[in-house]
């Protein structure tokens, strides 16, 4: 053990304002998980209905009651998400979270209004969205409604160790990944 | 002088002597010493200097000085997060088995993908801001995180 002989370096983003590729990244992986999933579940409810009536059933993009189902379920999956734990799948994937502005644990009511602004950063080619960039803590126009910011969540003390001990090992000759200071 | 008178001027001394002795108070005596500037007025340094440390710790029962010490008072008096603060764990999983440990008990192909996907969105992350910071000209830093996050803790 070598106490204190080499200059720490800071290793852990955690607890900090999360940027636009990884809240992006987080966004693209839940569009794509919440309609793998929506696609599945109507597949399932047209294989139901063609076993028990006979009649083969299709759905269409156009079709009203399917994109009012989209938005409901959409509606959710965020906001169940946001609620129950602070962060939806893709979230959970690149390490993000959502909290209150403050920092503490966002509650329903922060979810609710999140999931409720989340549409409106769309409009205006996605202005809502520049905030992200250029707000000093990267909240979209949705965090600055509903009062959340998304931090970095995920331990990267623990990543970086686990990479220290992967090369510890003999004939591990893998490179360090990118990004020294991981969230 | 001959020898009879010698001896008996050494009697006569020596129970003068017994009896200044046991007349004196040695720890009222004592009392009167000023042991700091006793203490000040010596050189430790060359009195250290004639000390065989190692004949005196041959002779000393180090098991039973230890006995004496109270190890639950002396780690109360003992900082332990400063102390966690100066080990260098990167050195210790690097040099030591530990990190093998580590790697059996927590890694696999999926945390290893994991881990090497977030650091790159998050140095992605870092460049972005850094141009966009540079762009708007800002002078002061922005908060690195929410005031209650400020130590690395999460939300929830």
């Amino acid at each position: 053990m070598s106490a204190g002989t080499r200059a720490v370096r800071p290793v852990t983003s955690q607890g900090h304002y999360a940027g636009s590729v990884s809240r992006f990244l987080a966004y693209a992986i839940d569009v794509t998980a919440s309609s793998a999933v929506f696609a599945l579940a109507l597949a399932g409810i047209s294989y139901v209905v063609s076993v028990v009536t006979g009649r083969d059933v299709s759905w269409s993009k156009e079709n009203i009651v399917v994109a009012i189902l989209f938005v409901a379920w959409e509606f959710a999956y965020f906001g169940y998400s946001w609620a129950a734990s602070g962060k939806t799948f893709g979230m959970a994937v690149l390490g993000v979270r959502v909290v209150r502005a403050d920092g503490t644990a966002a509650g329903p009511r922060n979810a609710v209004l999140r999931t409720l602004a989340f549409p409106l950063s769309f409009l205006l080619f996605g202005l809502g969205f520049a905030g992200i960039l250029v707000q000093r803590e990267h909240r979209a126009l949705h965090d600055l409604i509903a009062g959340t910011v998304v931090v970095y969540a995920w331990d990267a003390r623990a990543a970086r160790l686990r990479f220290l001990a992967r090369e510890a090992e003999p004939g591990a000759s893998r490179g360090q990944p990118a990004g020294d200071e991981p969230g | 002088m001959s020898d009879p008178f010698e001896a008996l001027a050494q009697r006569v001394a020596e129970r003068v002597l017994d009896l200044i002795v046991s007349a004196l108070d040695v720890n009222a005596l004592l009392d009167r010493v000023d042991m700091n500037a006793l203490v000040g007025r010596a050189d430790v340094n060359a009195l250290l200097d004639r000390v065989d440390v190692p004949a005196l710790l041959e002779r000393a029962d180090v098991n039973e000085v230890l006995d004496r010490v109270d190890v639950g008072a002396l780690l109360d008096r003992v900082n332990v997060n400063d102390l966690v603060r100066r080990v260098d764990v990167d050195a210790l999983v690097e040099q030591t088995d530990v990190g093998a440990v580590i790697a059996r008990s927590s890694g696999g192909a999926a945390s290893e993908a994991l881990d090497a996907a977030r650091s790159q969105a998050v140095g992605l992350d870092q460049f972005i801001d850094r141009w966009v910071q540079r762009g708007l000209r800002r002078k002061h830093p922005a908060p690195a995180g929410p005031p209650a996050l400020r130590s690395g803790r999460t939300g929830r």
